[in-house]
């Protein structure tokens, strides 16, 4: 239950800080994704139900706060969460070529989709955008996702360390 | 259970598909007013992003002002803390004195206008490049809604896509999915101005005969009941006539220089209050 109440908090800071601190980083260019990253890594470690909810309130954030089409996040994130659901159940997932290279296609994936929203949608080409923005784009955050990766689990590892001291002669 | 347990991922996952792919293609079609809850994030974000944005403005402006005088003579250090502090209130000063200019500008214009105006400061804005959009903090609680234009002394900015109570989303003039009725107003030639990104904006759908120069200005034309007409939106800054097609390329450089915005107006119009 604490899991469900704390989420949207530690997740609307997340976006905060990516849409503030790290959207500094980006040099007016390319945004450093790390809420990417954090649904990738739900894929690789949650269940359908907990991973899908983390993806649709991370995707909800977004839309709310920096996307120009309500709905897109939502979508993109919860279909990127069951893709990694299914990369992980076929290969181990813990190579740090595979995460990059993977986190670089979803990248990808979804430029693509919002080029192909824009044009069949609005009717706006904007083509130009994944070799300017998405191809860049996937190259950082697949190099910065195992590190990114690997700080998470060192996160989760602490979380649900137990308890080593001996126990208490009675 | 209806269900076997073992299709009970598969089930989780349809239902959340099924449910945001039904959101998207919704807010696509049509523009909708921001539902409570969207407000509510908005409203929440909003002071956050502003505290934030101003902590990172202070350190950086800390961190040029003062962190090179580390390491230097007592006397050095007293006389450039002096300078220091003299230039801040020099430059507080003196952007108290651009800020009246613009406020000026800005009550001047409102003047000009017929309809009801609100201003606005500029709270953040997306530094990548694909959505182009500003933060305001105005929102429904002043009389802002989704669709209302809104202006600063140069021209229009854009139109407002989300509010919240207390704080609005801003879609630039220059982003793709912005789509303006103007007109050029030395020849009166009726297109769409359409954004192109970091680009500025391309004006569509103006007849290879016209006539159309450099530098010729671009107005809204007040036909879709967005925008009043007259407007300013920009100049042209090239056309070219292709091979096939109907239709000239016009590119327009927008009025605006919306990296430096600061303070808007957003125009509020009786027309659809009741929405």
């Amino acid at each position: 239950m604490i899991y469900y109440l704390l989420l949207p908090v530690l997740l609307l800071l997340l976006v905060i800080v990516q849409i503030t601190i790290l959207d500094l980083f980006s040099l007016g260019w390319i945004g450093m994704e790390i809420s990417l990253i954090v649904v990738i890594y739900a894929g690789f470690h949650l269940d359908a139900l907990r991973g899908g909810i983390l993806s649709l309130i991370l995707g909800f954030f977004l839309d709310c706060l920096t996307s120009a089409i309500f709905g897109l996040y939502m979508f993109l994130y919860i279909l990127i969460f069951y893709l990694s659901m299914i990369v992980e159940g076929k290969v181990y997932a813990g190579k740090p070529v595979l995460i990059a290279s993977f986190t670089g296609l979803c990248t990808l994936l979804e430029g693509l989709v919002i080029v192909l929203l824009y044009r069949f949608v609005f009717g706006a080409d904007i083509l130009y955008a994944i070799l300017k923005i998405f191809i860049p784009q996937a190259v950082v955050v697949g190099i910065l996702s195992p590190l990114i990766l690997g700080l998470f689990q060192r996160f989760e590892v602490f979380l649900h360390a137990e308890d080593r001291r001996p126990a208490r002669r009675i | 259970m209806l269900v076997p347990r073992k299709y009970h991922s598969l089930l989780v996952a349809a239902v959340l598909l099924i449910l945001s792919l039904a959101v998207l293609s919704y807010s696509a079609a049509r523009l909708s007013e921001t539902g409570f809850l969207r407000k509510t994030v908005l409203e929440a974000a909003a002071p956050v992003e502003d505290a934030v944005n101003i902590s990172l403005k202070g350190l950086h402006d800390a961190w040029k002002r003062y962190l090179f005088l580390v390491g230097l003579e007592d006397e050095n250090r007293r006389l450039r803390k002096q300078n220091a502090a003299l230039s801040d209130q020099l430059n507080r000063h003196r952007e108290g004195h651009i800020e009246g200019l613009r406020l000026r500008k800005l009550l001047n214009l409102t003047e000009d206008l017929p309809n009801r105006t609100v201003a606005a400061r500029v709270v953040d804005r997306s530094r990548t490049s694909l959505f182009k959009m500003i933060l305001i903090n105005k929102g429904t609680a002043d009389g802002l809604r989704v669709g209302l234009p809104v202006l600063s002394e140069q021209g229009v900015v854009g139109r407002i896509i989300e509010t919240a109570w207390h704080a609005s989303q801003v879609l630039l003039l220059i982003d793709e999915n912005s789509n303006i009725d103007a007109l050029i107003q030395r020849s009166r030639a009726q297109g769409i101005l359409q954004g192109a990104g970091a680009a500025g904006c391309n004006l569509k759908y103006i007849s290879r005969v016209e006539e159309v120069q450099a530098g010729d200005v671009v107005l809204s034309s007040g036909l879709a009941g967005v925008f009043p007409k007259g407007l300013l939106l920009g100049v042209v800054t090239g056309a070219s006539r292709r091979e096939e097609g109907l239709f000239q390329k016009i590119d327009v450089a927008p009025a605006v220089d919306f990296g430096k915005v600061e303070e808007v107006l957003a125009l509020i119009s009786d027309a659809g209050a009741d929405k």
